[in-house]
């Protein structure tokens, strides 16, 4: 029996480790690689952490293993006798193990500022880049005008989505906080230009729902009330999943959708599409002939 | 015991074991045994159960994967003359040759499908060649089992197998999911006295119905859309030839008739029952109903599919302007177009008849006042302050919304037959085509007007831009 505990916790650590290192090519893994470039520092910070707990895990393990190992290969005729050595109480230890694992976490904190403040705090935006493309797709805005593309509103279950129209002269308008009677409409079909930051708005018309772009590493709540501005950036135009993440109602399930990274000329094409459907009339464009 | 108790609870929670039955509708129980019966036996013939279904060629729908004929083949290969659009053609879909006069079936199974050149490359060779022009089907039934899957799947919980609008979701909702089996639908654009189109329901599928609970189904591709349509159709179909044949029973057969038939005496129960069991076998008593039933409704759903059926606009639409709002305003006020009625004089959904007394479609009084649809569920007029356009928000939607009504609501349908172009000045001429356009306008302005009741015509107008955008820091 003693045999027994000792190879059962020297064992665990020795499965984790040989899973980790095979399972990349046994395709057991997480999602495939981020699709932009904030998704892999997420990811990095992820893959720090799975160190450092990794490296705690089989350490303690392997402790664990030790200390069983002496345990049972102590032959000696008292061995029977002997006394465990009671830890508990002692200062030093406790002191120990507060300041590392103290300073562990202060270290994880400091380390991930940049990231999270890139992802999260306004000012840290990549605001440049988001101009950038507000000049290519033509949108005529000013200072104060909203950096975002779009609103992506939240509802039991489902996303609506509402873009900004077109100027006269066939000019972006600006995203307004409230909808406009040039306002373009869509559903469960968000699509933004590819390869560059873009922003959007997010709302919701009931309850808690979160915006959740696995593939990109974005996962925002959508909190009631609030407007709450996400920016992210997909490097290759294709069709990603976007998906609820906060269980909403009976329905969460059903709120999957698609957004679909495009190239800049893609998106406007988009927007005069919807423009189009939404503009019908069912009246075949033929030039008035109606005499009074 | 553990385990047995959580097997248990899935049990009990997914009702594993019970298959799925049509149900029925409620008139059924007032019928007598034998009636009940031969009702069940009309919709078993035709329709079949959930599990097995029933594929009735006489119904307008496409149920198959494709239809065709051949052009040319060997027996292996058959090069197909097929009718477009049709679903996409995989391995393993079953072909069948409708061959000679004896209109015998031959099945074959397809191994590969060359969409070019639309030929079929069979699994094994059949015993003789097909002749040129001979029918064939392309996966017989396969859309309607493909939507039935596809219906299970989304939309029964809330639409009820018999899509009833009865599923289990349904007692949680308002508006109450819809009861297909009245054949009646209420966002279409299609004529007044028509169903809907098949474009009409696929919108509906695929972009839902906002400010309802009808969810958007935006990721199912075009093939799976197309099959939901057509099941939801065979349902409604079903539906309304369970109604149409209860309501005729019902005639003379109802307990409650075969009470007033007896109540004399002269005729007992017995003697109706035989009367029954004769008309079932009578070509020209039942059967012949049910043929001009089946007749009818397979003409109505047709015909609403043809381009005559479809709402169309004569004039182009009238630009969106401060003029024609206001137009669309006086309009709206007119006592006539009986708008304010219903929706109230600043639109708010709160109109005279909200609060009235009104009848059902049987003439009998409604259980408490204000409106309510023919199914039966109270229903408010829209708030149009909202901004939320359940049928979408197409000028062509809400042209179709006036100019048609909102079918199997109170919302009526204000066409005149024949649209004309009218004299402005003629206060007795009918709404027109431009009248609809200025009311769209009117309508699309409404959400961004601050009107209060009462201030009359001359204050609508658009509101402004807004200029600077409220975020919300979220740190
Ligand atoms: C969460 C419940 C729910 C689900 C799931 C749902 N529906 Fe609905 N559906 C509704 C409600 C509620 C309405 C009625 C809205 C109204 O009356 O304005 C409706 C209405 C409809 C209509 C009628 C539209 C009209 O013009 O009258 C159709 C057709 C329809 N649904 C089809 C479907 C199909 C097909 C699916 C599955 C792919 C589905 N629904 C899934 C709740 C649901
Ligand atoms: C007898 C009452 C009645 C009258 C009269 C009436 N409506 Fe309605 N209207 C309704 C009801 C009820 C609804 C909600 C139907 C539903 O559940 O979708 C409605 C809905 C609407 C909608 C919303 C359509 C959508 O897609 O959401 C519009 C727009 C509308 N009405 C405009 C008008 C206009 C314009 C007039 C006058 C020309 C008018 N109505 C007259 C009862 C009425
Ligand atoms: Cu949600």
């Amino acid at each position: 029996m003693k045999w027994f505990w000792c190879l059962f916790f020297a064992f665990w650590p020795i499965v984790a480790i040989a899973l980790c290192w095979v399972s990349p090519s046994l395709g057991w893994w997480f999602p495939s690689e981020a699709a932009s470039p904030l998704g892999r520092r997420i990811d990095d910070l992820f893959y720090m952490i799975l160190l450092i707990t990794s490296v705690t895990f089989v350490g303690t393990q392997v402790a664990l293993a030790y200390a069983l190992f002496r345990g049972a290969s102590d032959t000696e005729p008292e061995a029977d006798a002997k006394k465990a050595w009671y830890s508990h109480g002692s200062h030093e230890l406790e002191v120990i193990w507060s300041i590392v694992p103290a300073f562990v976490l202060l270290f994880i904190a400091l380390y991930q500022l940049d990231v999270w403040a890139e992802y999260r705090v306004k000012d840290a935006f990549p605001r440049d880049k988001m101009e950038a493309v507000f000049e290519s797709i033509n949108q005529k805005r000013s200072e104060t005008d909203s950096l975002a593309l779009a609103e992506v509103t939240a509802r039991q279950f489902e996303w609506r989505i509402r873009y900004p129209g077109f100027n006269e002269d066939g000019s972006l308008k600006p995203l307004m906080a409230d909808p406009q009677p040039t306002d373009l409409y869509a559903v469960n079909d968000l699509h933004l230009p590819a390869s560059a930051p873009v922003m959007i708005n997010l709302r919701t018309m009931d309850v808690q729902h979160s915006f959740f772009l696995p593939d990109l590493r974005i996962k925002q709540d959508a909190v009631p009330g609030l407007v709450i501005p996400i920016w992210f950036e997909a490097e290759r135009q294709q069709s990603y999943q976007l998906l609820c993440a906060e269980l909403c109602g009976w329905g969460h399930y059903k709120m999957n959708a698609r957004f679909v990274a495009e190239s800049d000329e893609g998106f406007i094409e988009y927007l005069r599409q919807l423009e189009r459907e939404q503009n019908e009339d069912r009246v075949d464009e033929v030039p008035e002939t109606d005499a009074e | 015991m553990r385990t047995c108790l959580t097997l248990l609870l899935i049990c009990a929670v997914s009702g594993c074991g019970s298959k799925p039955e049509f149900s029925h509708r409620d008139e059924y129980e007032n019928l007598p045994p034998y009636a009940q019966a031969y009702v069940d036996e009309v919709l078993n013939t035709y329709f079949g159960t959930p599990t097995d279904m029933v594929v009735w060629d006489k119904l307008p729908l496409k149920l198959h994967t494709a239809t065709g004929k051949v052009t040319t083949a060997d027996n292996r290969s058959i090069t197909l003359d097929i009718n477009e659009p049709h679903a996409e053609i995989s391995s393993g879909t079953e072909l069948l040759l409708e061959a000679g006069e004896e209109a015998q079936q031959i099945s074959a199974w397809i191994r590969s499908w060359d969409e070019e050149s639309h030929t079929a490359t069979l699994e094994s060779a059949l015993q003789s060649k097909p002749a040129e022009e001979q029918s064939v089907v392309v996966g017989p039934g396969q859309v309607l089992a493909n939507g039935r899957h596809l219906y299970a799947e989304h939309c029964q919980h809330c639409h009820g197998v018999t899509g009833d609008g009865n599923g289990p979701t349904a007692p949680y909702l308002n508006p109450k999911p819809r009861d297909y089996r009245r054949g009646i639908f209420k966002f279409t654009t299609t004529q007044a006295p028509k169903r809907a189109s098949r474009e009409d329901l696929a919108r509906v599928i695929e972009d839902g119905i906002p400010g309802t609970y009808m969810p958007s189904f935006k990721l199912l591709t075009e093939d799976e859309s197309a099959a939901l349509v057509e099941y939801v159709m065979w349902l409604s179909l079903r539906g309304e030839l369970e109604y149409q044949l209860i309501r005729t029973l019902s005639d003379s057969y109802s307990n409650d008739a075969i009470k007033d038939r007896t109540s004399d005496g002269e005729t007992s129960r017995n003697d109706i029952r035989d009367e029954f069991n004769a008309a079932v076998n009578e070509p020209d008593s039942f059967r012949y109903e049910l043929d001009m039933m089946t007749t009818r409704l397979t003409q109505d759903w047709s015909s609403s599919q043809e381009e005559p059926a479809e709402v169309r606009p004569l004039t182009p639409r009238i630009p969106y302007s401060a003029e024609s709002v206001a137009k669309g305003r006086v309009l709206y006020l007119n006592e006539k177009n009986k708008c304010l009625q219903c929706h109230g004089e600043a639109g708010y959904g709160d109109g005279s008849q909200t609060f009235s007394i009104t009848k059902n479609e049987l003439n009998q009084e409604n259980p408490a006042p204000g409106l309510y649809d023919v199914w039966g569920n109270p229903i408010k007029p829209r708030n149009l302050h909202r901004g939320i356009y359940r049928g979408g928000r197409r000028p062509i939607d809400l042209y179709s919304r006036i100019y048609a009504g909102i079918k199997g609501t109170p919302m009526p349908a204000f066409s005149t037959t024949t649209l004309r172009k009218t004299d402005p000045d003629d206060p007795e001429s009918a709404i027109t085509d431009e009248d609809i356009w200025h009311l769209v306008n009117y309508i699309l302005s409404v959400p961004f007007e601050e009107v209060k009741t009462g201030a009359g015509a001359d204050s609508a107008k658009t509101a402004e831009l807004a200029t600077t955008p409220q975020e919300v820091d979220s740190h």
